[in-house]
């Protein structure tokens, strides 16, 4: 299992075409991990990029953590294991939570990011996950897999079902991530986001309860563009493909594709 | 087990490997309790979640080398047939790319 110590602490990664010149930096929502990646998209993407994903801490199989789920910190974090990696700037992309954390990192560290992807990125003052956290009970838990992640086709056995409930227990009541997230309710008033000035890609699922949130997002940062895609919050787990390849159209652009013809061009020449 | 295999070994060691890689990632206490045959599931039967697929998988590429791409693989995949992989299909993959 490929890990790195990160601001001293075990961070769990993963990485693809490690040869390639340009960097895409993948970071997974809350209460998820790389996986949401690995399996499709990465590989997509690694078609062209040299593709990083890591788990956030307590997620995956990064070590736990008491605190710093802030944006603040949860972007010091993608500085520092961007650092620890080498990376002077990179593509990013962010889904859900992650999405936040993309935003920030463009807000923050504007000179780190060369483009920037946000999928299903949720206004932090409507979020329903907010909600979530604060009824959180096993029983909930497992009325809520068997209600609402029925669109991703995963069924819980017992032992994935403890997992997850000693997830959420530990996250729940033993570290700040319920008060480091209620503390980002305001993010979307934040003026700093219009600061934003990247190439900006912001992909929602059609039928998700967060287009509100993709489309002040969107009236917000003035270079992005918003599209939907057929699902709904989950879409990089129902449409990988499309995410993947939408994503891979939106880092390339024609800065490469225009390298690629060029090469293509000089390579015909030669022979 | 973190060393890349050489030697193409047959059908049963690859079922030998894949099984002590499984109880690696789900914990000993776990497979205890679990009849791992050629026709389990990921998903259904061993109960394992992305996370510890992907750990899994990197297993299977430090062992049985690069050449194989299971990530590859795997992400020629749809959801249902990534659900509904077994070992058996795990296996072949790998005799067909020894």
């Amino acid at each position: 299992m490929p890990v790195i110590k990160v601001n001293n602490a075990t961070v769990h990664i993963q990485e693809l075409n490690k040869g390639a010149k340009e960097t895409v930096l993948l970071i997974h929502g809350m209460f998820s991990n790389l996986s949401v990646y690995y399996f499709n998209i990465a590989p997509i993407l690694a078609q062209n990029f040299h593709v990083v994903m890591y788990d956030m801490k307590s997620h995956g199989m990064s070590a736990k953590s008491k605190d710093g789920y802030d944006l603040n910190t949860m972007t010091d974090d993608l500085l520092a294991l961007m650092e620890a990696l080498e990376l002077k700037s990179v593509y990013l992309a962010g889904y859900s939570y992650g999405g936040l954390v993309a935003l920030k990192m463009a807000m923050r560290y504007p000179g780190r990011v060369k483009k920037l992807a946000v999928i299903e990125a949720p206004d932090p003052s409507d979020n329903e996950t907010l909600g979530i956290i604060d009824i959180y009970s096993k029983e909930f838990l497992v009325d809520y897999i068997n209600n609402f992640t029925d669109t991703t086709k995963m069924r819980m056995g017992k032992r994935q079902l403890d997992k997850n409930h000693r997830m959420y227990e530990y996250l729940f009541n033993e570290t700040s991530i319920k008060s480091d997230m209620h503390n980002e309710r305001a993010f979307f008033k934040d003026a700093t986001i219009s600061n934003i000035s990247h190439d900006t890609l912001l992909l929602y699922g059609k039928d998700s309860n967060c287009i509100d949130s993709g489309k002040k997002l969107y009236d917000t940062i003035i270079r992005s563009k918003l599209v939907f895609v057929k699902g709904d919050h989950n879409v990089p787990i129902q449409q990988p493909e499309e995410i993947a390849n939408r994503l891979k159209d939106f880092f390339e652009g024609w800065h490469i594709k225009f390298k690629q013809i060029n090469s293509r061009l000089w390579q015909g020449l030669r022979s | 087990m973190d060393t890349v295999t050489k030697r193409k070994l047959n059908s049963e060691e690859i079922f030998a490997a894949l099984k002590v890689f499984i109880t690696e990632v789900i914990g000993e206490e776990f497979v205890e309790d679990m009849d791992i045959t050629r026709e389990s599931s990921f998903t259904k039967d061993l109960e394992m979640d992305s996370i510890e697929i992907v750990s899994f998988s990197e297993k299977v590429k430090a062992h049985f080398g690069e050449n194989i791409d299971f990530t590859g693989w795997l992400s020629g995949m749809d959801l249902d047939q990534l659900i509904n992989l077994k070992l058996d299909d795990i296996i072949k993959h790998i005799e067909t790319c020894q």
